[in-house]
């Protein structure tokens, strides 16, 4: 429960006015500046003896009665109004057959038409001129005029007072030239150490490059001779060489012609032409007749045994069958038949023969005509044994 | 408002041609900010600033760290002439020293360098082969060079360009050479030196020897020096006024007579006669250059025979001051008197 009693404080402002200062437009405008009222013309403001004055009722609680003794007072101030106004005086209503008018009587008469007198007049503006220019404005003087004399020396000393400022001038440029100076005199001392030891190093590097030349043209002079000794005793060597190989081949070769020569000999390259003759020609053809000599004694012989045993196998059968089976009283004459029938014949035919080996051109002949009068006997004794072939078998 | 008084304070330096530079470490980052600006003017006078800060190493190394080298790559592409030639004064700058030729290597300018030096205007050319040749002092730097395949547009140009620029061409050439000599031998830089060395400019007739004393280190330089018939010239130049000339023309004579060939060219075109009057020259460089020249030609049978008459002349130069030079007179004694 708070115990203070109820206070309500607050800052002092202006009140707007009610009172709308145009006509209502259509559209409201919200930004007019809110008009203030003069509180000497607020009704609200009381001035003056406040001791029973009227109060205004309070708003939203006006009663009936307050309300009909304001419609009674407003009531009663619009017909005293009204009164007033009849009783004023005017002029009484004109009589019959009477008209009011209204006259002038001013000393000068004044037509007085309902229709206005028009007058037309015209007006032109003049062509444009070009505007002159704005005169020079020279103010008025204003003012008092007040000179000051003064004599030569007396404001300041120009000298003195200059020389600060050249020091500043000139100390600033020939400091910066000053540095400038120093730069260059630097870099000139830099640059003829630099000279000094290009020079060195130009010298040197010379140096370095006519050793480096020399050394090359030595080397190459060595190689140049090295290779030529080289070559030289390459070439000896290689003579040396030859000679050798050619001593060598030459013995070597030495008793190549006579083994060669040896060798043909002995190959039978060297021979006589008339003993080659000999042995080539003659010779072969001796032997090719021996031989065939030989070969007719053999087929001779052959011939012959077979002859031989033809008659004796004839003969055996003769006596066999002459006997009538007699046991066989030769019966080793038939095994050692043809054996013992070889041999003598062999004997007869050494004992024919013996004088054919003789290799006698003489005796060509003989041996022909005895193996001419054998191939005849063999004919006859080949047609006997056919035609006993024919009716007999062989019992061989 | 003045005053009588004469102030103690130094009154500001300003400069209306540069940018305003800000104290202490702020310098170059701002002064790069400023280079990437839109303001044609603020960049110009930010590279007027830059230009007078980079002859202290401290501030290019510390311009290459905050990255001033890529606002001057783009800078080089600029329109206006001015700005190009500021930048590429900036950078020959730089590249005088050995931090600023480290971070051209780096940050690969040798590719954005090479698009100018066809450029319209002489002082832009001119601080280009600036950079260049500061930049060819440093072997890796040459070498780089050399990569960039930029070899052959530096030889057309030693053809084309102005005699000023001709010079500090030779002197680049000259470091590159030593370095890779292949591309600019390929590209007939011999014909176009040989030329050189007939000019009326001291200064060219100078390099140009400089250069084919380069030029004939290598082998194969040595056999184009012989093939082009550089070597009568040579021997010419050895009687010229100029004593730098005559130095290095006997310099250039000393490498190309290594090769039999060469020696027997030097030979035929009496080159043993300018030489010994070079022995009494004042430049050490000459006397050096001359006594290694002759004892090339004395390892040929006729050049011995010939000096074997002056080795009084050796025995002399041996005691000279010079260390090199007395060691060269021994080696030259030695090989005068070998016998085979």
């Amino acid at each position: 429960m708070s115990t203070y009693t109820y206070t309500f404080t607050s800052r002092p402002r202006v009140l707007p006015c009610q009172r709308r200062r145009y006509r209502d437009s259509l559209v409201q405008p919200a930004e007019e500046p809110t008009p203030y009222a003069n509180i000497m013309y607020d009704r609200r403001v009381i001035r003056g003896n406040t001791y029973a004055v009227y109060q205004e009722p309070p708003r939203g609680q006006l009663s009936d009665t307050d309300v009909q003794r304001h419609r009674r007072t407003q009531k009663r101030a619009l017909s005293k109004k009204r009164t007033q106004e009849q009783l004023r005086p005017w002029t009484p209503e004109p009589v019959e057959g009477r008209k009011h008018v209204d006259v002038q009587t001013e000393l000068y008469l004044e037509e007085i038409a309902d229709r206005v007198i028009e007058v037309d007049m015209e007006c032109q503006t003049d062509a444009f001129l070009d505007r002159p220019p704005t005169p020079l404005f020279i103010p008025a003087k204003t003012g008092r005029d007040v000179a000051t004399e003064i004599l030569e020396g007396e404001l300041f000393d120009f000298d003195l007072e200059v020389r600060p400022m050249l020091e500043v001038l000139v100390g600033k440029t020939i400091e910066q030239a000053l540095l400038e100076v120093m730069e260059e005199e630097e870099l000139a001392n830099l640059r003829a150490g630099q000279n000094a030891y290009e020079e060195l190093r130009n010298v040197e590097l010379a140096e370095v490059q006519r050793l480096e030349e020399q050394e090359k043209r030595h080397r190459q002079e060595k190689e140049r001779r090295k290779q030529q000794q080289w070559e030289v005793v390459h070439k000896h060597k290689q003579t040396a060489e030859k000679i050798a190989a050619r001593a060598f081949a030459v013995r070597y070769l030495s008793d190549l012609l006579p083994s060669v020569f040896g060798s043909l000999r002995d190959g039978g390259y060297f021979f006589d032409p008339i003993e080659r003759d000999i042995e080539l020609g003659f010779l072969p053809w001796l032997m090719k007749e021996v031989e065939k000599t030989v070969e007719h004694g053999i087929v001779g012989r052959t011939v012959l045994d077979m002859l031989i045993r033809e008659v004796v196998e004839r003969r055996l059968t003769m006596y066999e069958r002459k006997d009538g089976k007699l046991p066989p009283v030769k019966p080793k004459g038939r095994p050692s038949g043809p054996a013992a029938r070889r041999n003598p014949p062999m004997g007869h035919e050494f004992q024919d023969q013996r004088p054919l080996p003789n290799p006698d051109p003489l005796r060509r002949t003989d041996t022909v005509s005895s193996r001419e009068r054998m191939l005849r006997e063999e004919e006859d004794e080949l047609t006997e044994l056919r035609s006993s072939s024919r009716s007999g078998a062989w019992e061989a | 408002m003045a005053h009588t008084w004469i102030s103690m304070y130094q009154p500001p330096n300003i400069d209306p041609t540069q940018a305003a530079i800000a104290y202490g470490c702020r310098a170059l980052p701002k002064l790069n900010e400023e280079l990437q600006s839109e303001d044609l003017l603020t960049r110009q006078k930010a590279l007027m600033a830059l230009c007078d800060l980079m002859h202290d190493p401290e501030h290019i190394y510390v311009a290459i760290g905050t990255g001033c080298l890529e606002s001057l790559r783009v800078l080089l592409k600029d329109t206006n002439p001015l700005v190009r030639i500021k930048a590429t004064e900036v950078l020959s700058i730089m590249a005088a020293h050995n931090v600023g030729r480290q971070g051209f290597l780096e940050h690969d300018i040798i590719a954005a360098l090479s698009f100018l030096l066809n450029d319209s205007q002489i002082a832009c050319r001119m601080n280009t082969h600036l950079a260049f040749k500061h930049l060819a002092q440093l072997p890796s730097g040459a070498l780089g060079i050399v990569n960039s395949g930029l070899i052959p547009s530096l030889v057309l140009q030693l053809h084309t360009e102005h005699e000023s620029i001709q010079e500090i061409l030779l002197d680049t050439l000259a470091s590159c050479l030593l370095e890779d000599a292949n591309e600019a031998l390929a590209s007939r830089a011999v014909p176009f030196l040989k030329e050189m060395l007939l000019s009326h400019n001291n200064n060219i007739r100078t390099k140009a020897a400089a250069t084919l004393t380069a030029v004939s280190i290598p082998l194969e330089g040595k056999r184009q020096v012989w093939q082009y018939d550089v070597i009568p010239i040579l021997v010419h130049l050895l009687r010229d006024l100029v004593e730098e000339v005559q130095a290095n023309a006997a310099g250039a004579l000393m490498y190309a007579t290594v090769t039999t060939e060469g020696k027997y060219a030097a030979l035929d075109a009496e080159a043993i006669r300018p030489l010994l009057n070079l022995l009494s020259s004042g430049l050490t460089k000459a006397r050096l250059n001359a006594i290694k020249a002759l004892t090339m030609l004395a390892e040929a049978p006729e050049g011995r025979k010939f000096l074997q008459a002056h080795v009084p002349i050796f025995r002399s130069l041996e005691l000279d001051h010079s260390e090199a030079v007395r060691r060269a007179a021994q080696v030259a004694i030695k090989v005068i008197e070998w016998k085979p």
